[in-house]
């Protein structure tokens, strides 16, 4: 028997990977329902305006039109948000950004969709528009919605230590200005879904979702359907990112449906739509203070941050909050002053995408520790070890850190590497019209949904009457591998080879409630309801094979691919027998799982709703080796190196993809996206315009896991890093570039034009 | 066994035609005048998806095997058919033994995939100032060859090429090839492309160069384009003057670079600004002693 | 329009518009649904197939254009040797996240082996440079592919 069992720790490939391969993976894009209708939003093309009317007549008497429909044909709240609710399925007063739905079109085909949508009338008074942080910050600025004074969504400070007066101590003082730029997702499978009615007047949603049970919430609000009577199908993802966290196409499609007359009908935005309507990566600016003592320790900071949310909530408290509980870096700072503001523009909605509201300012702080280390005369990566947080600590927003805390241990093998060994060697061996540049970064990101939000789970596996094991996955895999993490627990667990561990992808019907695919949580809450379901069910196995081989305890007794066997005797009795023995429900075991949350937000925290503070950070020492050309400023980044802690790893693959998926996307921002906005209109609407980077931008990317401890809390030892890689590359390649030539360069992305820019002086 | 399909729902909205040979696509064309035509179809399906409802119909130059060859005439000089695409231009021996200029710039345009559709034909009736293959084929000396029902006329690229999307091309004319003189012994070609990033980029300036060196190192002659600094592919007579005679060194590409900045008339967009492209533009000379 | 061509090796008789998009042939029509649409523009190569052995983008391509070829699309891989040893090594290289683009990664890849010569990494890359990636970075495709380039040329 070639069946190896799955084993924690190892390299398995992953479950998805051979139908990936083969082509047969059926994503929510390539449901094409037999007799589906189409559906499309018509989206205003301008930003900011009063509705004066929606003319839908000639659309409607258009052949294969089949309904057009407005807000009018909205029955319940209209609204849709994942906390906060102010964003309109189809706008019914104002809109807000140039995109903001105003008629949603049914037709029998995609052409007649097409006509049916071009011949919908909008008539919109335009009403000035605030694009920018100054104009919707100012005094008399019009509110964008009424009930939030100051266009603020969010406003908070953390004051810790004796804030600001901790600078009178300190013999070096730093200060620097950044901003960044809107990042898009830029997912490959844009926004997708069918749904239809059915007879007793459920929903049914096949779709294109990080957060399946939490969009019945949604469309329920919105629509007035009973959400108990709202199934979502999630099926595997072409990529998410955060883009697909919160409704999308949901609330479209289900209001498509609910005019369909039980028909199918599906909806995907195209590639402009998805650019234009579609979350985004806020826009951020800072203005950082640093200060330490004479001999590089750190003593203040005084940090203000201000991110660009667009026109609706989405996440963006929740971005700003996670954002300012890391804008000390990982690092012991005493005394520091953390202000953040979250404002609303009529730019595209902001919300969140993968390390959201971090790595904004982690491109603000690890600029700042390169510019201390200048000032002070000190080697950047000895600051950096010398202020490392470790367990025990308080970090920048006055958390004492009580689980593990490995960034010193990613810094310290950093530091052994050949990379920075001989990165004078390196760097001495420019080309001509090359300047050669090492950059570093520490980072770190927390996991978990952070305070004031229940972080649950519900696993649930069963035996199958053919003797396999099915888990139910609560948790959309969006691409990053957690249902192979799961077969691979399960496996573990029950000692079986890849063949007999199976796994369904999120089902409202059949699994249980267990949040979003996001915030480093996937893997790990999941993870641990499963290791409890998997575990209860292993004990009913060799209870059961007990009873039948007549023995009087599982002394001996083990679990094997397909079978369970004794070894003192050599009897076995196989999984498919079991599974004849057991009833039904006996078959099937739940676990469910709660993450540790902080409960006691500390008093030096003020303005903060929920999703903070967090207990849990992954941890990652960075190094990048980049070229300059003087001629052309372009960077050629030509080597990375990402030392990572995520606690104990649980399939080197995967954990090597996710840390160089991370980086990739960090370069991109790094290097060359730029999502571009003016007076509210969309630049960069396309692949030719909003570029990521191919094969030849992205170099080779070396990852470690750094040998550090377990997380004692996670599964196995795990804890998320889908999401700190994304962190260091922007302010690596910034410390890069001015370690070739001496340009510190303040507002991503570092174009070549900025780079030239610079190095012209 | 036939695998069929079912009937799809939308009728045709425009009809297509596949003429293979030149006389076939005149008779097409004298039937639907109002007839766009597509060679590789990687600007024009783009601009259909964009713009508004246009149901003209389309004659396609891909199955035209005179327009997709790449001869090598009596005199030396080579012909490239009209629809040869960049692909065929990058995988010709004859071409990148003798115009390797031309087969550096073919190969950075888009992506593999683009390049086995997009064709060399296309690309100069596109006329886009960001075009790859413009520079090159200015100093190459090409010559076009346009052929109608009233019969052909030749004519250099340089004269051909008005400014952005604007051409000599007649209506019912087409490009049917582009002839390349004689190669001539240089000592340099040297084609580089900046975009903002690798791949599938579109230029935010190029350089194309060509230098005849005499055997002390001295140029005998230097000749530079220019694309994405102007209207059209740009030439610095001053430049190309002020090297002849020289050796190739820092001190006289800055001072030839100077030249170019003065010579080039670049505008700002989302890619870059006017004042990146000029200062570039120049700078690129200096990749000639790199 | 009634157009007949040979999609992988199964000869196919379409009746449909004749400036239907070749992506829409094959994912409504045809029920292919392996060769994806990441952006209509070709600037993406989620769409790539091998027309007469050439990757080109489904996604600016007519259905008229298809008529008397060889259409080889994903769903094809599993008929030789050469597209085995692709979806093999994708799969056990960790090439593979959400898996969008991998279909247009291997037939972009495909035609790389066919070429049965030796190639390094940074050849590699260049034959993959107009194939998009979000997920993975690019590392562990490029292990694939040299890996597979390895096995097809051993052979």
């Amino acid at each position: 028997m070639n069946a190896s069992a799955l084993k924690i720790g190892t390299s398995h490939p992953r479950g998805d990977a051979v139908a990936k391969a083969a082509g047969t993976e059926r994503y929510a894009a390539d449901l094409y329902p037999q007799g589906c209708l189409w559906a499309g939003a018509v989206r205003s093309h301008q930003a900011c305006g009063r509705i004066i009317s929606i003319d839908t007549t000639a659309a409607a008497a258009l052949p294969g039109v089949v309904k057009v429909l407005t807000a009018a044909d909205v029955v319940a709240s209209n609204r849709q948000g994942i906390i906060h609710k102010d964003m309109p399925v189809l706008c019914d007063d104002l809109v807000r950004y140039c995109g903001d739905p105003l008629a949603l079109v049914l037709a029998e085909t995609k052409e007649a969709l097409q006509r049916g949508m071009s011949a919908v009338q909008l008539q919109l008074e335009p009403l000035p528009g605030l694009f920018d942080l100054d104009s919707a910050l100012a005094a008399d600025a019009p509110l964008i919605h009424e009930d939030k004074p100051g266009n603020l969504l969010a406003q908070a400070s953390i004051c810790k230590g004796t804030g600001l007066d901790g600078f009178d101590a300190c013999s070096v003082v730093v200060e620097g200005s950044f901003s960044t730029p809107v990042q898009a997702h830029a997912f490959l499978e844009t926004e997708s879904g069918v749904a239809r009615l059915e007879e007793d007047g459920g929903l049914l949603m096949e779709v294109s979702t990080q957060s399946p049970f939490r969009d019945r919430f949604e469309i329920s609000h919105a629509l007035g359907i009973p959400w108990g009577k709202i199934r979502i199908v999630a099926p595997s993802l072409g990529g998410g990112f955060g883009g697909k966290d919160g409704a999308t196409v949901q609330c479209l499609l289900g209001l498509a449906a609910q005019h369909a007359d039980g028909r199918w009908v599906r909806m995907q935005w195209d590639r402009e739509e998805s650019f234009k309507a579609g979350y985004k990566r806020h826009a951020c600016r800072m203005e950082y203070k640093l200060g330490a003592a004479a001999d590089g320790t750190l003593q203040a900071l005084h940090a203000k941050l201000w991110y660009d949310t667009g026109a609706y909530a989405h996440l963006g408290a929740e971005v700003m909050e996670l954002g300012m509980e890391h804008a000390g870096g990982p690092y012991r700072i005493p005394h520091t002053l953390i202000e953040g503001w979250c404002v609303y523009t009529n730019n595209p909605t902001a919300g969140a995408m993968r390390a959201f509201g971090v790595c904004q300012a982690t491109f603000g702080f690890e600029s700042m520790m390169d510019l201390l280390a200048a000032k002070l005369g000190m080697d950047p990566l000895e600051l950096r070890l010398k202020n490392a947080l470790v367990r025990g600590d308080e970090n920048c927003a006055g958390m004492r850190l009580t689980t593990s805390t490995g960034i010193k241990t990613c810094l310290e093998q950093l530091q052994q590497h050949p990379f920075w060994q001989d990165r004078e060697v390196w760097k001495a061996a420019s080309p001509a019209y090359k300047k050669r540049g090492i950059g570093l970064a520490s980072v770190f990101n927390a996991a978990g949904y952070g305070g004031g939000v229940r972080d649950a789970a519900t696993a649930k596996i069963e035996l199958t009457p053919e003797g396999t094991f099915l888990i139910h996955n609560a948790v959309t895999d969006m691409g990053q591998g957690n249902s192979s993490a799961f077969l691979q627990i399960a496996g573990h667990i029950l000692s079986q080879d890849a063949s007999r561990v199976l796994l369904k992808q999120p089902d409202t019907r059949t699994a249980y409630p267990s949040g979003s695919s996001s915030a480093g949580r996937t893997t790990y809450t999941f993870g641990k309801a499963l290791i409890t379901a998997t575990e209860e069910l292993k004990a009913r196995l060799l209870n059961w094979a007990g009873m039948i081989l007549f023995l009087q305890d599982n002394d001996g007794l083990e679990l094997q691919p397909g079978r369970v066997l004794h070894q003192p005797s050599q009897k076995e009795v196989s999984l498919v027998a079991l599974a004849g023995y057991m009833q039904p429900e006996e078959r099937v075991c739940l676990g469910q799982y709660v993450a540790p949350t902080c409960k006691e937000v500390p008093p030096t925290a003020k303005g903060f709703f929920i999703g903070f503070p967090h207990v849990i950070f992954g941890y990652g020492a960075h190094l990048v080796r980049l070229e300059v050309d003087s001629l052309t400023g372009q960077l050629t980044v030509c080597d990375y190196l990402a030392v990572t802690d995520g606690g104990r790893v649980l399939n080197p693959g995967m954990f090597d993809q996710q840390v160089q998926g991370g980086v990739a996307q960090g370069l991109g921002y790094a290097l060359m996206e730029d999502f571009t906005v003016r007076d509210g209109v969309v630049k960069t609407p396309d692949f030719a315009t909003y570029l990521i980077p191919g094969s030849l931008d992205i170099p080779e990317i070396i990852s470690i896991a750094a040998q550090g401890e377990p997380e004692e809390t996670g599964p196995f030892g795990m804890k998320g890093i889908g999401e700190v890689a994304m962190n260091g590359p922007l302010p690596a390649v910034a410390n890069a570039v001015a370690d070739a030539c001496g340009v510190r360069l303040c507002h991503g992305p570092l174009t070549p034009q900025r780079v030239l820019a610079g190095v012209k002086g | 066994m036939w695998a069929t399909m079912t009937q799809c729902t939308d009728r045709c909205k425009r009809q297509i035609s596949f003429p293979v040979t030149i006389e076939e696509l005149f008779a097409v064309q004298e039937q639907q005048p109002e007839a766009r035509i597509m060679a590789g179809g990687t600007d024009l399906l783009v601009a259909l998806r964009h713009g508004p409802q246009d149901t003209r119909p389309i004659i396609c130059l891909e199955r035209i095997e005179e327009l997709r060859r790449i001869d090598e005439l009596p005199d030396n000089s080579v012909s490239i058919g009209a629809a040869v695409t960049f692909g065929s231009i990058v995988r010709s021996p004859l071409l990148k033994a003798r115009y390797s200029l031309l087969t550096q710039a073919a190969s950075t345009v888009g992506g593999p995939a683009i390049r086995n559709m997009a064709s060399i034909g296309g690309n100069i009736v596109t006329a886009s100032p960001a075009a790859d293959s413009l520079p090159a084929l200015y100093l190459l000396d090409a010559q076009l060859e346009l052929r109608s029902t009233t019969g052909s006329r030749t004519m250099a690229i340089a004269e051909f090429m008005l400014g952005p999307r604007r051409t000599l091309l007649q209506p019912g004319e087409i490009i049917s090839r582009i002839i390349l003189p004689p190669a001539q012994d240089w000592s340099i070609q040297l084609f580089e492309k900046v975009g903002r990033r690798k791949s599938l980029a579109i230029a935010v300036a190029s350089l194309a160069a060509m230098l005849r060196l005499a055997a002390d190192g001295t140029v005998v002659e230097a000749r530079f384009a220019w694309g994405s600094v102007g209207p059209t592919v740009l030439r610095c007579p001053a430049a190309e003057a002020l090297l002849k005679g020289q050796p190739l060194s820092e001190a006289v590409l800055t001072e030839a670079a100077a030249l170019v900045q003065d010579a080039v008339s670049p505008i700002d967009d989302i890619r870059a600004s006017a004042d990146y492209r000029r200062t570039v533009a120049g700078n690129l000379l200096l990749r000639l002693v790199a | 329009m009634t157009i007949r061509f040979n999609l992988n090796s199964i000869p196919t008789e379409c009746d449909c518009p004749s400036d239907r998009r070749v992506i829409d042939l094959l994912r409504e029509d045809l029920g292919l649904t392996g060769s994806k649409e990441g952006c209509g523009t070709g600037e993406c190569g989620a769409c790539t197939i091998l027309v007469d052995g050439v990757p080109k983008l489904a996604c600016l391509m007519l259905a008229a254009q298809l008529e008397g070829t060889q259409v080889e699309t994903v769903e094809a891989l599993q008929q030789t040797d050469q597209g085995r040893a692709l979806m093999t090594a994708f799969a056990e290289e960790g090439a593979v996240q959400c898996g969008y683009c991998i279909p247009g990664m291997e037939m972009a890849s495909l035609a790389l082996l066919r070429q049965e010569e030796p190639l390094n990494r940074e050849q590699i890359k260049e034959g993959l440079s107009g194939n998009l990636c979000r997920c993975t970075g690019y590392v562990k495709i490029v292990d694939a592919v040299e890996r597979a380039v390895q096995e097809c040329c051993k052979i």
